[in-house]
């Protein structure tokens, strides 16, 4: 069934539909409802990413390159698609992208095709085990279901020797995992596809990718109860961040929050978590009270497990590397924490990163806040502003006139808020981000007036605006109000953003600290790659010379870069930090250089020393952070750096 | 034919070793011992193991056993993975170190250590690659 909406979606090519499918970015933010618009019904339906917009899009991309030919379950993936537009506003949102036109054209690709050419997939007896095991539905050999996790699991250039499989507990994907066994198939889990899909154009999806297989989907494991009284919630490894935090701010509580379309448990098992309410809420074991774990023989364990080795210890040293899960998490007990009712965000901004950095590590060390970061002058561009030409605007604005080059953002109670007071000379409240938020569009068109001409000739910007007379004459400039911010979207969304805009929590930052919805704006149309990891603060010089070296290298290898985040972590005792290359997805030059990035950097990073650095930390979120932080690493001999060459030769080629 | 794990395929793995490799230049004269657990065999899902070991760069033991232990000898070195894992090393379709990494093919012991295995060892794996052309289904 079509609706009469569906009239209305303007027709587009397909040639047109596979470039804005090509743009996408795999982000996942169109599998929740983080919008309050609903989520596709199609999707929620049948689970497999071919029924998701997301999917789509990479079903488009795939038909087009001729990888895939169209099968007849492509008719029940289009048929199921009903053009309601949900995943046009959400993904609008994120990275002004309009999957719907390219839903469409799929509809008229399949509407045009020869009906007898629809190939016909038989079952196999992989598929008719995998099927006794989870039920007719939930498990499918067909290659356009296959090939809509491409980029997000599976690599762009292997045979579509796959199978994708639902389970819907944790006993169906033990008795997954044995069969595979029995039948010498290799497999892997995926969760929200956030880390593959930011892995997937570089080298690294060599090694986190599946060559051939069953993908284990574990988005129907649901379950999600929140225990209010021990402060905990059990959640299923199919939920996501954004739901497990809806569901802890009824209750009044907060989960230790990262990307919000990252599944709970895979976050877990993948980086331990790492977010800037770390230094207060933990990391790594810190997070949960316990984990049903499915081994590699399908073997069904729990942390709380008596007689069982020390699940919370791993090997130290640069060499201990995984590029994928040792288990599978299909449920966690996580903890949950208190929201205060005196919240409040204090941003302090600076024009120097050393001071910057002196005040987060001071502040961390000192056990203040419960979100306390340095966020970089790009990181709060893209975040706040709404498209990407804004947000290019917005950071223009903030180097040459304001030379607000970065802010520590601090959530707290009112106690807190009063010690950053009293360390600081001026500092950007909620009243004024809110401004600034509902405002980009005008901060944006500032660019050239006079205002800022005259601002930038004070000697020292930022006193001016931000504790002078001139913030009064900001915030009137701004004009800044839902409808406003609503008028750069296209037309026939305005009245739906002006609504989302008018929601209290759009414009409230701790709200958005906690649900994490505008990361993403980083993939819009373009992708980014983070590296980094957590060093050892005790020496000042040797942390901000870390960051300078990836800053040399995006200089070098001519790639737009800029400092994304530090974080304290473990009493500001390690501070984690996230370095951003950004890059055209498309374009596989400028792939092999990110590539060249991420091998360098770390490479340079363990001759440094000090630090643990994002590869390694990869996988090791389920031990303990006193293991995996401890002993502190020290820069590697001549001999050890010859031997991580070696390895990397081994594992990714020589082409690097 | 030589099907991998069969007594043929130690035999003519032996020779081979001992013909075609230098124990210095392709072994690096290392003195090191191996067992090479080999689960899920088709077509019963059996286990059972190869025990491999070299003395500067010389093999002296290449030995092929049922189960996952081999009781005559402590080898320095565990790697543990399912069949398939072992037919795609020896099919040239995926590096050891890449096994390694996935977790496919799992070290007892130090990483670190088994890790500096891998260049020394490429030559034992690069015969076996040689003349292992048969496997179960
Ligand atoms: C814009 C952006 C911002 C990000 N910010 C952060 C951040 O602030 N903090 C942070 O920690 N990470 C961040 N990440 C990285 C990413 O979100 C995390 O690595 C996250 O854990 C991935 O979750 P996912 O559900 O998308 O996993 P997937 O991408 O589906 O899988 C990641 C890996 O985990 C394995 N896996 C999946 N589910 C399970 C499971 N249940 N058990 C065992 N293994 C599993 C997969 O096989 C794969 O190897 C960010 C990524 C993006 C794209």
């Amino acid at each position: 069934m079509t609706s009469d909406k569906a009239i209305a979606v303007e027709k587009i090519s397909f040639k047109d539909a596979v470039e804005i499918a090509k743009k996408g970015t795999h982000c996942g933010m169109c599998r929740f409802d983080f919008l309050e618009s609903g989520v596709c019904p199609a999707g929620r339906k049948h689970g497999f990413l071919a029924y998701w917009p997301q999917g789509r899009m990479e079903l488009v991309q795939q038909l087009d390159s001729g990888r895939v030919k169209p099968t007849e379950k492509l008719i029940d993936i289009v048929n199921s698609c009903s053009l309601c537009g949900i995943c046009d506003k959400q993904c609008n949102f994120t990275t002004q992208l309009r999957p719907e036109k390219v839903a469409k054209a799929l509809k008229d690709f399949v509407d045009n095709f020869d009906k007898n050419e629809f190939q016909n997939v038989s079952e196999d007896d992989i598929l008719r085990g995998l099927r006794e095991i989870v039920g007719e539905e939930w498990a499918t050999n067909d290659p356009c279901i296959i090939a809509s996790y491409t980029m997000s699991i599976l690599p762009s250039n292997t045979k579509l020797n796959y199978y994708i499989v639902m389970p819907e507990n944790t006993e169906q994907v033990s008795k997954i995992i044995r069969f595979a066994n029995k039948n010498n198939i290799p497999f892997l889990p995926r969760s929200g596809g956030t880390a593959f899909s930011a892995a997937a154009p570089t080298v690294l999806a060599k090694g986190l990718s599946l060559e051939q297989g069953i993908v284990i989907d574990l988005y129907r494991l649901r379950k999600l109860e929140i225990h209010p009284e021990s402060c905990t919630a059990t959640v299923g490894a199919g939920i996501t961040m954004f739901e497990l935090q809806k569901e802890a701010l009824k209750n009044k509580l907060r989960a230790l929050a990262a990307e919000a379309g990252a599944h709970v448990c895979s976050n877990i098992v993948t980086t331990g978590i790492i977010s800037t309410w770390g230094n207060r809420y933990g990391a790594f074991a810190d997070n949960f009270i316990d984990l049903t774990t499915v081994d590699d023989e399908g073997d069904i364990k729990k942390h709380s497990d008596w007689e069982r080795n020390n699940p919370y210890s791993t090997e130290p040293g640069f060499t201990n590397l995984s590029l994928t899960p040792h288990n599978i998490v299909t449920e966690a007990v996580v903890k949950l924490h208190p929201i205060f009712d005196d919240e409040e965000v204090v941003l302090v901004p600076f024009d120097n990163l050393r001071d910057a950095y002196r005040l987060l590590i001071k502040l961390g060390k000192r056990g203040v806040g419960l979100s306390l970061a340095v966020l970089s002058r790009k990181y709060l561009a893209e975040f706040l502003s709404p498209t990407l030409q804004i947000s290019k605007d917005f950071d223009y604005v903030c180097k040459n006139y304001l030379k607000l080059n970065y802010v520590v953002s601090v959530i707290c109670n009112q106690d807190d808020k009063k010690i950053v007071e009293d360390m600081v000379d001026y500092t950007i409240d909620q009243s004024l981000m809110k401004s600034l938020i509902l405002g980009a569009p005008r901060f944006s068109t500032l660019k050239d007036s006079e205002f800022m001409k005259i601002l930038s000739e004070e000697e020292d910007p930022l006193n001016a605006i931000f504790a002078g007379p001139m913030r009064d004459h900001l915030e009137k400039a701004l004009d800044p109000s839902p409808e406003n911010v609503s008028k750069v979207f296209d037309d026939d969304l305005q009245e739906f953003f002006k609504k989302v805009y008018s929601k209290p929590e759009m414009t409230d930052i701790v709200w958005l600290h906690a649900f994490r919805i505008l990361p993403t704006r980083m993939l819009r149309q373009q992708m980014f790659m983070g590296p980094g990891g957590a060093m050892w603060t005790g020496d000042e010089n040797h942390y901000l010379n870390w960051i300078q070296m990836f800053s040399d290298m995006g200089d070098k290898l001519n790639v737009e870069h800029s400092l994304g985040f530090i974080t304290p972590l473990d009493h500001g005792k390690f501070a984690y930090m996230e370095y951003d290359y950004y890059y055209d997805h498309n374009d596989p030059d400028v792939c092999d250089r990110i590539s060249k990035i991420v091998v360098d950097s770390m490479e340079q990073s363990l001759v440094m020393g000090k630090v643990l650095t994002i590869l390694n930390y990869l996988f090791k979120g389920i031990y303990r952070k006193e293991h995996v932080l401890y002993p502190l690493a020290e820069g590697i001999s001549k001999e050890e750096q010859e031997l991580f060459k070696e390895l990397l030769e081994t594992v990714l080629g020589e082409e690097l | 034919m030589v099907k991998f794990l069969s007594e043929e395929w130690i035999e003519i793995g032996k020779k081979y070793i001992l013909e075609k490799l230098d124990p210095v230049k392709d072994l690096k004269s290392i003195t090191t011992s191996l067992l090479g657990v080999v689960e899920h065999i088709p077509p019963d899902d059996i286990t059972m193991n190869f025990y491999l070991e070299l003395e500067g760069g010389k093999l002296i033991h290449f030995i092929v056993n049922t189960g996952d232990t081999f009781d005559e000898k402590e080898a320095t070195y565990e790697i543990r993975g399912n069949y398939g894992t072992y037919k795609s090393v020896l099919q040239g379709k995926m590096s050891l170190g890449i096994a390694v990494l996935k977790n496919r093919l799992k070290v007892k012991g130090s990483k670190m250590q088994a890790l500096k295995l891998i260049k020394p060892l490429d030559g034992v794996i690069v015969s076996l690659k040689e003349i292992t052309d048969e496997f179960e289904d």
